[in-house]
């Protein structure tokens, strides 16, 4: 019993890691049909800054803030500068960001140099709690806690708030949008930025988490965000939501179990998805939220 | 997108042959040689990806997969049983059957949908066996990979410069051959509308699959070249930048030419060579990966045609200005 709460704690925690860099993935997808392979690179980024100004101020939420910052202004520079003039060339867009990710990560490696970096745990978020005998580390209670903080903030702006109405309606029927006066650039420009923000936070969160940072975490960590868009349905947050904990539970009791095979089981869920129901589990057309 | 370089006459090709294969007479240090091998080698696996990316439009993220196969199962097979040609074969054969099936399978899962679902299957399919090259550790010994030794006509720089230039060659005819047939043709014109191909009768999944296959065992062909070339193996070959070289190599050459994918490996496997040279002396180059991303995007950017494009505006424009002289001569 106590193997089981652990691995779900942890899977679940994980699962809303993975979340935070799939949600960004799929609302960008479900927008402008544009797959950015670059996201990792986001990812990756925020995970170092995170921990870097973790490491000069000491103050955590200062370091989630400059994450969240530096995520934004590099998904700021990747759309202005990659992927707006290759907009609406599916092939280019694809092989584009692949470069931006490349690029990203490779600049990792020029600032902080090739070699992991330790990363600590904040004072206040160490150790763990006790019940009954179960016991439960704070840093993923905690992971847990912010992870469902952001998807509630999430669902909340995409179906309470006037913009969330535009890119639901936008998910839907882009060109439709449009010809209402709708700024669907501007929308897009929206929520790339929103999308790199919340990966830069993944990143940042996961940076304690694991302990190290390295500058290949980003393409790892985008290839399981991948599997988990493809799983929940391109452009389905909801599905997005769902497919991330499916993937972070199964992962967290297939290491403990088998850790051989844990990718290779994510690529068996792959594989059943893409055979049975190619547009995943939620992945109706328009399933923005 | 149709290039220059497959308008370059017959003899051209035939004499750049022939000044390849009397290049050795010619300068034969041992550093040239090296470096004109691997430009052969990794135009044969530029080539393989050309099929995919330039004539049919397919994106593969995870290209290094089948390189990956036909080296590692080359080097398994050398490292478990003698270095002999017999087993030579054995390893081609095993590296290009396993890279057939993973291709077609993975073209079976995703070509059907759209564009993104083969980028990202391969993308995680090839780490998917980056993995399981680190963890199988019995066959592969792991990330340290291993040494082994390789038949006596391999171990010749002379004789292995000729293996590879002529299997370069044979390459690129038969995909040539391929291309030029009405199965190539096809696969044109999906990249250009599938829905319109698919609209005329053409059943689009299976040509695609050709095209996965044929790209899948030529590249395993290159990779099995490449480890003998090293006689090393470690789990390198399965990087993501081994699938990066190939994407450089095409879009540097210019899409849909092949030959502009022989120019590009050229050019890169040259570049590289050069940068770590210089990487003796300003260390900043020791990350010239980030050089080439660069590289790359300004490329797609700036140059989406490639060095075939830029060839082909040169020439048209040179063409318009002989015929306007013509044309003022006679009017004279």
């Amino acid at each position: 019993m106590e193997v089981f709460i652990n691995l779900l704690v942890n899977g679940v925690s994980t699962g809303l890691l993975i979340f935070l860099l799939a949600a960004g993935l799929t609302l960008i997808f479900g927008l402008m049909s544009v797959l950015n392979f670059a996201h990792g690179g986001l990812f990756v980024w925020g995970a170092f800054s995170g921990a870097w100004i973790f490491k000069e101020t000491n103050s955590f939420f200062l370091a989630i803030a400059g994450a969240a910052a530096v995520g934004i202004v590099l998904g700021w520079v990747l759309e202005r500068f990659l992927i707006r003039p290759v907009y609406g060339n599916h092939v280019r867009q694809l092989l584009i960001t692949l470069g931006g990710m490349l690029v990203l990560s490779e600049s990792i490696k020029i600032l902080w140099g090739p070699n992991p970096i330790r990363v600590n745990l904040p004072g206040w978020l160490e150790g763990s709690y006790q019940f009954d005998g179960i016991i439960i580390i704070k840093y993923r209670l905690f992971v847990i806690a912010v992870g469902l903080l952001l998807y509630l903030a999430l669902w909340l702006l995409l179906s309470r708030t006037q913009i969330g109405l535009m890119i639901r309606a936008g998910v839907l029927d882009k060109e439709m949008v449009q010809a209402l006066g709708i700024n669907v650039k501007g929308l897009f420009t929206f929520v790339f930025l929103l999308g790199a923000g919340l990966a830069a936070v993944g990143g940042a969160l996961l940076a304690p988490y694991s302990g190290v940072v390295f500058a290949e975490m980003g393409m790892q960590y985008a290839i399981l965000a991948f599997i988990v868009v493809i799983i929940g349905g391109m452009g389905s947050l909801q599905g997005s939501a769902l497919a991330s904990l499916i993937v972070g539970v199964a992962g967290a009791f297939m290491a403990y179990y088998m850790p051989d095979l844990s990718l290779a089981l994510n690529m068996l869920l792959l594989a059943i998805v893409l055979l049975v129901k190619p547009t995943g589990l939620l992945g109706e057309k328009g399933g923005a939220i | 997108m149709r290039g220059v370089f497959s308008k370059v006459p017959l003899y051209w090709g035939l004499a750049i042959l022939l000044f390849m294969l009397m290049f050795p007479f010619v300068n034969d240090t041992r550093s040239t040689l090296i470096l004109l091998t691997q430009i052969f080698i990794f135009a044969i696996f530029a080539m393989s990806f050309d099929i995919l990316l330039g004539y049919t439009g397919i994106v593969s993220f995870g290209h290094c997969m089948f390189f990956g196969i036909g080296a590692y199962s080359t080097a398994i097979i050398f490292n478990k049983l003698d270095a002999t040609m017999p087993n030579f074969l054995i390893g081609l054969l095993i590296g290009i059957f396993l890279s057939a099936l993973v291709s077609y399978l993975i073209g079976l899962l995703s070509l059907r949908l759209k564009s993104h679902f083969y980028a990202m299957l391969t993308l995680a399919v090839s780490q998917l066996f980056l993995v399981l090259a680190e963890k199988w550790r019995g066959l592969t010994h792991g990330g340290d990979g291993f040494t082994f030794s390789v038949p006596d006509i391999f171990k010749d720089r002379t004789s292995f410069y000729y293996i590879t230039l002529i299997s370069m060659a044979i390459v690129f005819i038969l995909l040539k051959l391929i291309t030029e047939l009405s199965t190539g043709r096809v696969l044109k014109a999906i990249s250009q509308n599938e829905d319109r191909a698919e609209a005329l009768g053409y059943k689009t999944l299976h040509y695609k699959l050709i095209a996965s296959v044929t790209a899948g065992v030529a590249a395993s062909f290159s990779g099995a070249l490449y480890a003998i070339s090293l006689r090393f193996i470690n789990t390198n070959v399965f990087s993501i930048e081994v699938t990066l070289d190939a994407l450089l190599m095409t879009m540097i050459g210019g899409l849909g030419t092949l030959a502009g994918a022989i120019a590009g490996a050229g050019i890169i496997e040259f570049l590289r060579h050069y940068l770590s040279e210089l990487a003796m002396t300003y260390p900043i180059f020791e990350r010239w990966t980030i050089i080439l991303g660069i590289l790359y995007i300004v490329v797609l950017l700036g140059f989406p045609s490639g060095l075939a494009g830029v060839i082909k505006r040169l020439t048209l424009r040179n063409g318009r200005k002989g015929r306007k002289n013509r044309e003022a001569g006679r009017a004279a």
